[in-house]
């Protein structure tokens, strides 16, 4: 049993890929393996070339966080990327029912397209969460 | 013995490998399954499949958008 | 010679702080000193936490007006 964290990430809630994008970072930036599996709504968040406005969708908590400049999420995977072991992996399902090649998502993010039946066996080597 | 086809073009992740554990329940053992997808996440999920259920991922191929892949039923 | 560099983190939201100091501390050499300054409480505890996971030296947490000084020593 490992204590790499694997986080299904589903909700296009801003609050929800905020809390994904913190977890993910500082689990990776704290030398734990992350793997994050984008799906369903969350996906269309990390669409490239979106304004914040456009990307985050959320309620009262992302009205603040969008006032005070909370870190932005996508940049938050990014840095886990940057300075930690963090994988990250589009749903191919919601990417072939919105008719979207790997490329129309936000760049230098993604390892690929990915499926559950990997994610979920890789996951049982460790912990899995979703949001 | 000749491999059982299975078109699995056009089906959406996860039914390629939903619709291949179908297939494979038939068969008997050391009876071969032949997989077309176009789903590109079938690539890791066959292979994640096969160790997991005991099948032989005998082949796994990509020609463009086309993957293929030769299952062997296990006993 | 080990050199000190200091962080202006202040106002930076959790985990802003976190991340400029391991963003600082990839540039420089071991034995070096990175400052950094925080606003965010929750920094105050997670930075000395995370030093202790990856086993860089925490060398002080000091409390000022209105904000807080955590100094990291580079051991890796």
């Amino acid at each position: 049993m490992s204590n790499a964290l694997y986080i299904l990430l589903c909700s296009g809630e801003h609050e929800k890929i905020q809390m994904a994008g913190m977890m993910a970072s500082v689990a990776a930036v704290s030398e734990r393996p992350v793997e994050v599996f984008v799906s369903m709504n969350a996906l269309l968040a990390f669409a490239n070339g979106m304004q914040p406005a456009e990307r985050y969708h959320g309620g009262e908590f992302s009205e603040v966080m969008c006032a005070k400049n909370a870190p932005d999420a996508i940049k938050l995977f990014q840095s886990g990327k940057e300075f930690g072991d963090l994988k990250m992996w589009a749903c191919s399902m919601a990417l072939d029912v919105k008719g979207w090649e790997m490329s129309h998502l936000e760049k230098d993010l993604f390892d690929g397209p990915g499926g559950l039946t990997k994610f979920l066996s890789d996951a049982e080597n460790g912990q899995l969460i979703t949001v | 013995m000749t491999d059982q086809i299975l078109d699995a073009q056009g089906l959406l992740c996860p039914m390629p490998v939903l619709e291949a554990k179908k297939a494979l329940t038939k068969m008997a053992a050391g009876a071969t399954l032949k997989i077309i997808a176009t789903d590109p996440a079938a690539k890791g999920d066959f292979e994640v499949f096969c160790r997991n259920t005991g099948h032989e991922l005998l082949e796994s191929s990509q020609d463009g958008s086309i993957y293929s892949f030769r299952i062997r039923r296990s006993a | 010679m080990s050199e000190r560099t200091t962080i202006d983190a202040r106002g930076a939201f959790c985990p802003g702080p976190l991340m400029e100091l391991i963003a600082a501390l990839k540039m420089r050499q071991i034995g070096d000193e990175v400052e950094v300054l925080s606003s965010d409480k929750g920094s105050v505890t997670d930075i000395p936490e995370w030093c202790k996971k990856v086993k860089h030296e925490c060398i002080s947490v000091d409390e000022k007006t209105g904000y807080w000084s955590v100094l990291v020593r580079k051991a890796k």
